[in-house]
This record gives C-alpha cells, sequence and structure tokens, in this order.
C-alpha cells in the first residue's frame, strides 16, 4: 500500500479528472476553493502543521532527543502532555521536530519532483522529436517499476538516511509529472497564444516560460498537492523500514517503528505518531480535492 | 486486435531493454569493490592486489561495463540471473519460489478493494450528498490516509488478539491470505472508491445517459451498461497500476504478517547490497508491470474500441 | 454541513475508540498452572513455537537445517551443556584426554538413528569429516581429525592444539548425523524426528519415541519463524503459539493466560560494544578514546530503567557461572562522566561549539553499527548509549542492520568504529567468546572466528592468552586463562565494553509445564516440555 500510494492518487487524479480544466478559469480558483467546504479544512490542516513545524523550537516543551531513564513510558501529564517514550524522551515535542522532518522531506522531495518533472516534460512536449521519443521511454522505464522497491534499493545502494530516501523518491517519482506535463503542453502547444506567439518571433525559451508555464502549470500543482499525502506516507513506511530518519532523529514513521513493543503497555508511543501522519495525510487529500473541484467546476460538491 | 498486441508488444521491447540496463546500473553506481567484498567475506581482510585483481578477472570485473552488461543479459534471458552473495541459492530460484505468494496476496487484496470500492463508490454517486454518500467518502478518505504498518497492528489486535477470529501471521492455511489482505485492500478500496465515485458522477451527467434515461432503458441498465462500462477505463487504470505495485512486493505488509513473499526478500538482499538479487528482482518485477500494463492495454480496447486509434499510445 | 460534520466527528471518534480499545485491552486473567506433576495433561501434546527469522543456511558450503541457530533438537551431540554451563554426556557417555592432543570417547550403546540403524563411531567420524570440509570450525578439525577406534569408541584430535574441544563439541554445530544422509533431510538421534522444513515458514519435528533418553511426552513440535518481533508477541497473545522468545521491551506487554519464563540470574547474554581500531574507522585507535567510551555509558541505568530489570550489570562478557571465583579478577569501568571527559581532554580531544570534540581538525565522530543477532534486541538501548556520549562530547551515528547475516556482511567489510553485539556463551569453553571474537584471524581457520577476529584483534599478547587457555589442563587454569583474556580486553586494552547480561526472556502460555529456558539460546532442549489442560 505504501509506495504505491502516491503513484496510485496522481494516475487516479489524472484519469479521474482527465480533462483538468484549461487556465481559463484560473481567476475564480482561489475563491473556489475557500467556498469548498472540506478543501478548507484540508488548507487549514495543512497550514497548522506547516506552522508547527516552522515554530518547532518556539512550541515544542521539551528537547526532543532529551534522554531521561528515569521517567519512561509516563502515561500523558501535565509535564509531558502526551506522555513519554521508551527513552523518557517527551512525545509532543518530538510530534512537533518530527512535523518538520515529515512535512520537510516530503515537502522538498515534492519539490525536486517538480521541477524536474515538470521541465522534463515541458522540453519533451515543446520540441518533441528524438529528444521527446527518448525521455519518454525513460519515463516508461521508470513507470514499470515498483516505485518503493526502486527507492528501496537506491537508499539501500547509499546507505540509510533521510536524503538516501528522498534521492530514492524523487529518481522515479519525477516520470510521472513529466508525462502528464508533456500532455499538458502537447495539448496548449495547439492553443492561439503559443501560436502567435510563435508567430511574432518570441524565442523558445520565452515562450516555455512565459506563455506556456503559467497556463498548464495550475493543475500539475493540483496532482502535487494530492500527491503529497502519499509521499508522506512513503516516507514514513521507509523510516519505518530503517532505511529513512536514523535515531535519535524524531521522525513520525520511526516514532512508530519504536513504539511497536508498548502497543499493549503504553499505546500512547503508537497512537499519536499514527494519528499524526493520518491527520496531515487526510489534510493534503482535503486540500488535493478541493483544488481538483476549484480547477474543474462541473464535479465540485 | 492481434496486430495491435503485437504493437504493444513490439513496443515493449525497447522499455524492457531500458529495465535491463537500469537494473544492471545498480551494481556500477554501488559503492565497494565486488571482488573485494567476496574476498573479505572468504575472510581475508586486507586482500593483496593480486588477489584483488586475480578475483576481478574471476568474477568478469576486469571487463568494461558494456561488455558486462551484455553477458548478464545473454545469461539472463538464458534464465540465469546468478547465484545470491547472502544465501547461495539460485537468483531466479529463490524468486520463482516466493513469487506466488507475493502474487496471491496482491490479486487478493485489489479483488477485495474492487469488491468494496465498485459498489460502494456507484451508491456513493448515485446518492450523492445523501449520510451514506458521506459516510463513505469519510471512509475513503481515512482508508487513503492510515499507514499500512499502522493499520496491520491494529487489525492483528481486533481480529487476532481480541476476537481471536482469525491467525496472526505465517502462510500455513488459506486463511492466513485474510489480514495481510485486508490491510492492502483498505488503503485500494479507499483510493478506487474516491475513483469510482467521481468517474460515475462524471459520466451520470453525459448526454448518453440522459438518452438512454429517455429512451425508458430500466435505470440498472443505464448503470451498468452504460455508465459503469465506460467509467471502468479509469478504474482499470488504476487497478493495474496498484497491482503491479503490489506484485514487486508490499514490503512492510509482508514482514509485519511474516508472509514469505519477494518483498520480504528483496527488502533482506538491499540491506546486505546483496547485487544480483536486487539486479535480479528489478528485471524479475520490471517484466511482470510490462505485462501487467500490457494486460491493461488490452482491456482498454476490450472496454472502449476507440482507444484503438492510440490515444493512451500518444 | 451540520450532518456532515457529526458524521465526521462519529467517525473519529469510531476510529479513536476502537484504537484506544484494541490497544488497551490486554488479554483477559484465566486460572494459570504452572505447577508440574500435579497438573493433568492436554491429550493433544502439541506446541507450537514461534522464533525470529529463518537463519538455517542450506547451500553446497553449510547446512545447519535443524541445528544452528535454532535448534530442533533432531540431533545430538557428542556432549552437551547443562543450564548452569556444565559439560555433560550426549551420545559420548565418557571421555578421557589422552596427552598430548586428543580426546577419547566413548560411545552410548544401544541409540538408533531416527531410520532405526544403529549409531556407530563410523557416524561420527563421517559427522566430523563434513565439518572440516567447511573449514574445521571452532575445535579446528580436519578430515583426518576423528578415527574410530572401534564400533563405539572414537578419538578427536584437533590440527592445533586445543584442550578445550571437549566444551566446543556441545555447540549444535558439532552434531551427529547419519553417515551419508542428506543434510536438507536431517536424520538424527534426538528427541525429535524431522517432519518438514519450509523456507521462511517452519521446521516441524514430531517425537521420536525410540529416543535413548526417553519418550518426549510432546507428540509434536512446530516452530514458526516470525521475524516481526512484535508480530510473535502479538501471535502469543492470540494463542497462535505457546512459547515465544520476545524483546525485553516486551516483557510488561505478556500478562494474564500468559507469563514471562527467564533464564537464571548469572547465566546470561552479554551485551556489548567493540571498538574497532582498523584504519578507515581509526579513531578506535586512539586508546584515550576507547578508555573514555568505557567510562560513558551508565551501565546500571541500562539494566534497571532501559531495561526495566530484565538484566545485570557485567565488567565481562563471560557469565560467572562458567568463569567462577576468577570472574572478580576484572575491575571492569563504569559511568564516570567527569573521568571520561578528563581523559579526552588530556589527549587533546577538545569541545569545538556544538559540543563535539575536535582534534587536528577531525571530529570525534563515531559510527555505531546494532544488529547482531538483530536490531530488536537491543533496543532501546543504542540511542540511549548516544545521549550520554554525545555528554562527553562523542557523536555517535547509528546505523542498525535487521538481521544477523546483515550484520556479518557489515562486519567481513569492517564498516564501523561501534558494534553492538550480544553473545551467548554457546559451548562450554569459557574462553569462548573472548577466542572467537579477538583472537588474531588464522590464514584457512575456521571462517566466523577469522570474520570477527579480522576487525578487532588486539595482536600477539592476546593470542598468546588465548593460546594458555586453549592449552591448559584443569579447570581452574582454563578459567585464570580466559580471566586473564578478558582483563587484557576490558581493563588494559579497552576494546570491548561488557555492558549488561541479559536474561533469555520467553514468553509462555500458563498451559506449558516444565520449559527450562536454557541461557543460551542454541542449546535449548524441548523434550522435557508437556502441555497442561
Amino acid at each position: 500500500m505504501i509506495g504505491t500510494k502516491s503513484r496510485d492518487t496522481l494516475a487516479e487524479a489524472v484519469a479521474d479528472a482527465d480533462a483538468l480544466a484549461p487556465a481559463s478559469s484560473r481567476p475564480g480558483v482561489l475563491r473556489a476553493l475557500l467556498g469548498h467546504r472540506t478543501g478548507v479544512v484540508g488548507l487549514v490542516i495543512v497550514v497548522v502543521v506547516a506552522l508547527v513545524a516552522l515554530a518547532a523550537p518556539l512550541l515544542a516543551p521539551d528537547d526532543p532527543t532529551r534522554v531521561d531513564a528515569l521517567r519512561r513510558l509516563a502515561p500523558p501529564s501535565p509535564d509531558a502532555p502526551l506522555g513519554t517514550d521508551n527513552l523518557g524522551r517527551d512525545i509532543l515535542s518530538r510530534l512537533i521536530w518530527g512535523a518538520r522532518l515529515s512535512l520537510g522531506t516530503a515537502g522538498l522531495a515534492a519539490l525536486l519532483i517538480l521541477t524536474i518533472g515538470v521541465g522534463l516534460g515541458m522540453i519533451a512536449g515543446f520540441y518533441g522529436g528524438l529528444l521527446d521519443d527518448l525521455l519518454m521511454r525513460v519515463v516508461d522505464v521508470l513507470l514499470a517499476f515498483p516505485a518503493l522497491i526502486l527507492a528501496l534499493a537506491i537508499a539501500g545502494v547509499l546507505g540509510p538516511s533521510i536524503a538516501s530516501v528522498m534521492i530514492g523518491i524523487v529518481t522515479v517519482a519525477w516520470a510521472d509529472y513529466a508525462r502528464v506535463m508533456r500532455g499538458q503542453v502537447l495539448a496548449a502547444r495547439e492553443r492561439q497564444y503559443v501560436e502567435a506567439a510563435r508567430a511574432t518571433g518570441v524565442r523558445d525559451a520565452r515562450i516555455l516560460a512565459r506563455h506556456l508555464l503559467p497556463n498548464v502549470l495550475p493543475p500539475i500543482l493540483v496532482l502535487a498537492s494530492l500527491e503529497m499525502g502519499g509521499l508522506i506516507l512513503t516516507i514514513s513506511g521507509l523510516s519505518f523500514l530503517g532505511l529513512g530518519a536514523q535515531p535519535p532523529t524524531p521522525e513520525w514513521g520511526a516514532m512508530l517503528n519504536d513504539g511497536r513493543a508498548f502497543i499493549g503497555s503504553a499505546p500512547q508511543l503508537m497512537l499519536f505518531p499514527g494519528l499524526a501522519i493520518s491527520i496531515v495525510v487526510v489534510g493534503f487529500n482535503l486540500l488535493g480535492d478541493g483544488l481538483r473541484d476549484a480547477f474543474d467546476p462541473h464535479l465540485r460538491d | 486486435m492481434l496486430g495491435y498486441i503485437a504493437r504493444r508488444l513490439l513496443y515493449l521491447v525497447p522499455v524492457w531493454i531500458g529495465i535491463s540496463i537500469l537494473a544492471f546500473a545498480l551494481s556500477l553506481i554501488a559503492p565497494g569493490d565486488p571482488a573485494r567484498q567476496v574476498l573479505q567475506q572468504g575472510g581475508i581482510d586486507a586482500p593483496s592486489p593480486e588477489q584483488v585483481t586475480a578475483m576481478r578477472r574471476e568474477l568478469g570485473l576486469d571487463q568494461p561495463g558494456p561488455v558486462r552488461y551484455v553477458r548478464w543479459l545473454s545469461s539472463a534471458v538464458r534464465g540465469d540471473l546468478g547465484r545470491s552473495i547472502r544465501t547461495g541459492e539460485p537468483v531466479l530460484q529463490s524468486l520463482a519460489d516466493r513469487f506466488p505468494r507475493t502474487a496471491v496476496l496482491a490479486l487478493i487484496a485489489v479483488t477485495l478493494g474492487l469488491l468494496i470500492a465498485i459498489p460502494l463508490g456507484i451508491i456513493s454517486a448515485l446518492f450523492r450528498e445523501s449520510s451514506l454518500d458521506q459516510l463513505a467518502r469519510i471512509g475513503a478518505l481515512v482508508g487513503a490516509s492510515v499507514p499500512s504498518f499502522w493499520l496491520a497492528y491494529l487489525l492483528i489486535l481486533l481480529f487476532a488478539v481480541r476476537l481471536r477470529l482469525l491467525p496472526v501471521a505465517g502462510a500455513a492455511e488459506p486463511r492466513n491470505v485474510i489480514l495481510p489482505a485486508l490491510t492492502l485492500a483498505i488503503g485500494a478500496a479507499a483510493s478506487l472508491t474516491r475513483l469510482t465515485r467521481s468517474a460515475m458522477l462524471e459520466e451520470l451527467v453525459q448526454d448518453y445517459v440522459r438518452t438512454a434515461r429517455a429512451k425508458g432503458l430500466r435505470e440498472r441498465a443505464v448503470i451498468v451498461g452504460h455508465a459503469l462500462r465506460n467509467a471502468l477505463t479509469a478504474i482499470v487504470t488504476v487497478t493495474g497500476i496498484r497491482l503491479a505495485a503490489l506484485l514487486g512486493g508490499a514490503v512492510i505488509v509482508e514482514t509485519i504478517f511474516a508472509w514469505p513473499g519477494i518483498g520480504k526478500y528483496v527488502v533482506d538482499s538491499i540491506f546486505n547490497r546483496d547485487y544480483p538479487t536486487i539486479q535480479g528482482f528489478v528485471l524479475f518485477t520490471g517484466t511482470i508491470v510490462l505485462l501487467v500494463n500490457l494486460t491493461v492495454d488490452v482491456s482498454y480496447v476490450w472496454l472502449d474500441p476507440r482507444v484503438r486509434l492510440g490515444a493512451r499510445n500518444r | 454541513m451540520l450532518r456532515k460534520r457529526r458524521v465526521l466527528r462519529a467517525a473519529v471518534m469510531g476510529l479513536v475508540a476502537l484504537i484506544v480499545a484494541t490497544a488497551c485491552s490486554g488479554t483477559t486473567g484465566g486460572p494459570g498452572a504452572t505447577g508440574t506433576a500435579k497438573a493433568e495433561l492436554a491429550a493433544v501434546q502439541e506446541l507450537t513455537v514461534a522464533t525470529a527469522a529463518d537463519g538455517y543456511r542450506n547451500d553446497d558450503k553449510r547446512t545447519t537445517i535443524g541445528m544452528y541457530p535454532l535448534n530442533a533438537n533432531i540431533f545430538d551431540t557428542l556432549v552437551t551443556l547443562s543450564p548452569d554451563y556444565q559439560v555433560m554426556p550426549g551420545l559420548a557417555t565418557k571421555w578421557e584426554f589422552r596427552s598430548p592432543n586428543t580426546y577419547r570417547f566413548t560411545l552410548r550403546s544401544g541409540v538408533k538413528f531416527h531410520d532405526g540403524t544403529p549409531f556407530t563411531s563410523k557416524d561420527v567420524v563421517w559427522s566430523i569429516q563434513r565439518i572440516a570440509k567447511q573449514g574445521g570450525g571452532t575445535v579446528g578439525v580436519s578430515e583426518q581429525s576423528a578415527v574410530a577406534v572401534d564400533d563405539l569408541t572414537v578419538d578427536i584430535t584437533p590440527k592445533g592444539q586445543n584442550l578445550r574441544a571437549l566444551q566446543q563439541l556441545v555447540h549444535p554445530t558439532w552434531s551427529i548425523a547419519k553417515a551419508g544422509s542428506d543434510a536438507a533431510k536431517p536424520m538424527g538421534t534426538g528427541p525429535f524426528k524431522f517432519v518438514e522444513y519450509v523456507k521462511d515458514q517452519r521446521i516441524v519435528v514430531e517425537a521420536n519415541d525410540d529416543y535413548w533418553g526417553g519418550k518426549p511426552t510432546l507428540r509434536k513440535i512446530t516452530f514458526r519463524f516470525i521475524p516481526d518481533a512484535n508480530t510473535r508477541v502479538l501471535a502469543l497473545q492470540a494463542g497462535e503459539v505457546q512459547i515465544s522468545d520476545i524483546p525485553k521491551e516486551s516483557a510488561k506487554t505478556i500478562t494474564g493466560d500468559f507469563t514471562v519464563s527467564r533464564s537464571k540470574v548469572g547465566a546470561y547474554e552479554a551485551i556489548y560494544v567493540k571498538i574497532r581500531p582498523k584504519e578507515g574507522y581509526d579513531l578506535g585507535q586512539d586508546k584515550a578514546v576507547r578508555q573514555a567510551l568505557a567510562y560513558a555509558i551508565d551501565k546500571k541505568q541500562v539494566v534497571e530503567s532501559v531495561w526495566q530489570g530484565n538484566a545485570e550489570v557485567i565488567q565481562t562478557m563471560i557469565p560467572p557461572a562458567i568463569l567462577g571465583s576468577e570472574a572478580g579478577r576484572i575491575t571492569g569501568t563504569d559511568r564516570d562522566v567527569a573521568k571520561a571527559k578528563k581523559i579526552l581532554d588530556d589527549a587533546g580531544w577538545k569541545a569545538a561549539s556544538d559540543g563535539i570534540r575536535e582534534k587536528n581538525g577531525r571530529k570525534l565522530q563515531l559510527t555505531m553499527v546494532v544488529g547482531f543477532p538483530n536490531a530488536d534486541t537491543h533496543k532501546p538501548m543504542p540511542e540511549f548509549a548516544q545521549a550520554q556520549l554525545k555528554e562527553i562530547g562523542i557523536d555517535a551515528k547509528i546505523v542498525t542492520t535487521p538481521d544477523t547475516a546483515s550484520y556479518e556482511a557489515r562486519l567481513a567489510k569492517g564498516d564501523g568504529d561501534l558494534w553492538v553485539e550480544a553473545g551467548s556463551q554457546n559451548d562450554g569453553n569459557p574462553c569462548f567468546l573472548p577466542d572467537l571474537l579477538f583472537s588474531s584471524p588464522i590464514p584457512g581457520g575456521d571462517e566466523e572466528s577469522n570474520m570477527y577476529g579480522n576487525s578487532f584483534a588486539p595482536g600477539e599478547s592476546f593470542d598468546a592468552t588465548i593460546k594458555r587457555c586453549r592449552e591448559a589442563t584443569s579447570t581452574a587454569d582454563v578459567q585464570k586463562a580466559a580471566a586473564d583474556a578478558m582483563k587484557l580486553l576490558v581493563d588494559e586494552q579497552f576494546v570491548v565494553i561488557p555492558l549488561a547480561g541479559t536474561y533469555r526472556i520467553n514468553g509462555i502460555s500458563k498451559k506449558v509445564l516444565d520449559f527450562v529456558v536454557h541461557p543460551a539460546g542454541v542449546q535449548q532442549r524441548w523434550d522435557s516440555v508437556k502441555l497442561a489442560k
């Protein structure tokens, strides 16, 4: 389930809304999103978690790596609002700092995926020809892999760390975006504003940056927001397998892994990180749905 | 139809070759010298340069990359993927031994997911905004947002430890497949329900549905015969992608449920940097995924003859 | 809108309730039968045991099915090891040492293999030769080492001088199989007969009613391989298995119909940290660093808090049960932050702004590899140690390997500074652990021993002590040599820090009777176990 997820939401979104509305309806998008009830819930969740991540040093009541063997496995109390873990570390503080890592890694990975995928997809779609063929074959090869396994293999080769997990994921995941982007560019290229720009002798790079990108990017951003949830699950899954964040770094997946042995005796160790992951993923999924509906009015609730 | 399949197959050849190159490249980017590694595992701490050179020759590592690739690929097509560094078993044999169990788990999980998702998605679309729809959508949302490793333990606690209805782990009896399959199915069902719902919504407002209704066709015939059939293209796509991913091994779920499939095996190989196994695995599952994709493509033609024009083919 | 919110809230509440209900509820308590003699026995005597990942090797080189690491009691060894580490008769009833380097064994008469063929000296010779072909094992045998004197007498003469052969032969890798038998279909003389082995899933054995040691009560044992330790605990709680080895951290979870069974105090599995002083990881060459490490970790807290009393503080990896009174000679180390800091200061390691020490522009960063026999065994001690090392200005990076095979693969490459292991005293030789782990590698010698020695051997003076240990003739001399070896490692060279002696912990159903946990897992006996009604 993990790892297939990211691939899935994307394909789902593509298959689903096939025709993500062209950019003509854009001015209304933000208003549409704000009028979209669940979309707003998603937006709020994401913004709140992002703020928590940013303000981690201010919000966290304790040092997330401070070991105190004398207060291990303490239940929630005023001293440690969500209890302590098997080394007496404050779970709330670890969750707050973990938000930084989980969200930051997923965000950075998404940014890299977008940049590479969008860039190569645009080049392939705009220039066509041999370059296009070559790029798309590479995309086909990457798409023929179970993403998690390839990410695992790459992370395994580079040694376990959060960076190698990210490299592994990015190596695989850009392919999807390149394919979708290429399709968008192919469709947009036929439209008049590109023809017009070309006719007036504007350079290719300028056409790409000034005319094409703003028109084809929004639907891709929708896909990205839909994929964020999957990305977070994939990263925490790799950490759960021991390939991602290394101790004592607080990361939600790794926290779940550490908490396993206490599922019967100190459930807070598994309950809270699990809830944290779920809530953030729900947030991104709702936001993505909202954005998609905002772009595609006839599916709107 | 046959011509279409032949064309698709032909198209798969370069992709397959690309996969084999990628699989092979994994060993090139790997840190460390395999010859040195083999020597060290044989008990020689600091092998002399002569020993390393001899071992490199023995392993064929003194040849340039492309030569090694061709050599590896030509034995791979003949069914020889080499031997695992870790266990000493032939790689193809150990993959073939474990793959059927992964396949069974994946097929059951996806089938279960579809059995939940399609009726739920249809009902949800038909009774849009009803409480049933709301519940289905919340269920789908939560199902798609819960980490599988968390879900796995919760299901074990509930169904095996508390209710004692199902076995916890292993693969000894057919019942063992239920919990891991359910864990995977919940994730699959969640996204497929969302997909079915929106695809159905899209179809239900189409002209042909209105026409069919106007013609006085029974509601069920309209939904099943027309709307669902058209919505299926999207469902098949996502099902195919999910199946392909699961066939590569549901690593975490297999580990938790002690399900002796391909995923657990390859993770152990990755931890051990057992390159012959990793390479073999990547080639093996890549081939399987290509075959699944081919099946999906062929089913498009069957579902919607318009596709033959090559919409997905670009 | 309102309705939707209510539905959402109900769904969330439901989910939380489910999680809390399933997570918090232990198993319901029941009348547990812990007595032995009086309890009425169950009609069906079939036991299911959960063990960790399948560790059997089955290739041309080495086959260990049924022997090691999981001893399914299919085979017997010539001599056995009692839970208090005494060498006891097995397939040999008597033995005598014949100078200069030979043990003569008198074999038990009337013993039959599972297929009915009588056991004789030629089976012993064949089994020893099989190990000789694989490199000679711990004893160091050649194909000429075992000689049949008559049908029931065998002489064993190791390649090199080795008087510890007797204590080493208790290890299950020295199991005696029927001459010419196929290792994939184990044929032994033990209390249980091989039924089937399914890789990564299970090994099943059934009672051998003709066992020379008496008919076992259990009719059948299924050993199931469950790699995830938490799943093993859940399988136990679900009643799917009756015995499971469990992580120390899970001991508290075992309540109600289940209980925890520990090996006894003084006989333990040692948890220790080895420091690799070899190129690539040369920081360990600095004796001051090694010494500071030894004074950094609070062993008492590891034992009492981190592992909740499921262990004892140790200063030697060799359990006192086997080292005798000599154990007291090893001073050892304990947490002394001021001393550790001073040692590093004096050696020129000065703390930088981030608190991590530096010398000549090099940061004091060490890689700590955790994974023998698996990472779960040590949890969460490495993180605790990491925090304590940080206090004296040492930055330790933790790398976990999931199982023995991957740990050893990394060890073979020498990729790391600090190596966290659990070492069991698996045979009766007091020098077993120091010899295995720290002897200089011998070309063509035992593969496993060489692999460990490669990374950590302190050199000549240690090797000389081990040689003395191998050649000593009296128990007192052996113990003295073993203590000298440990003293050199722990008090003089600081190449290993013994941290804690952990008791082997099994969660068992209260219906299981007469299960005696052997402090060395590979020596576990199953033939006394019974199931109550």
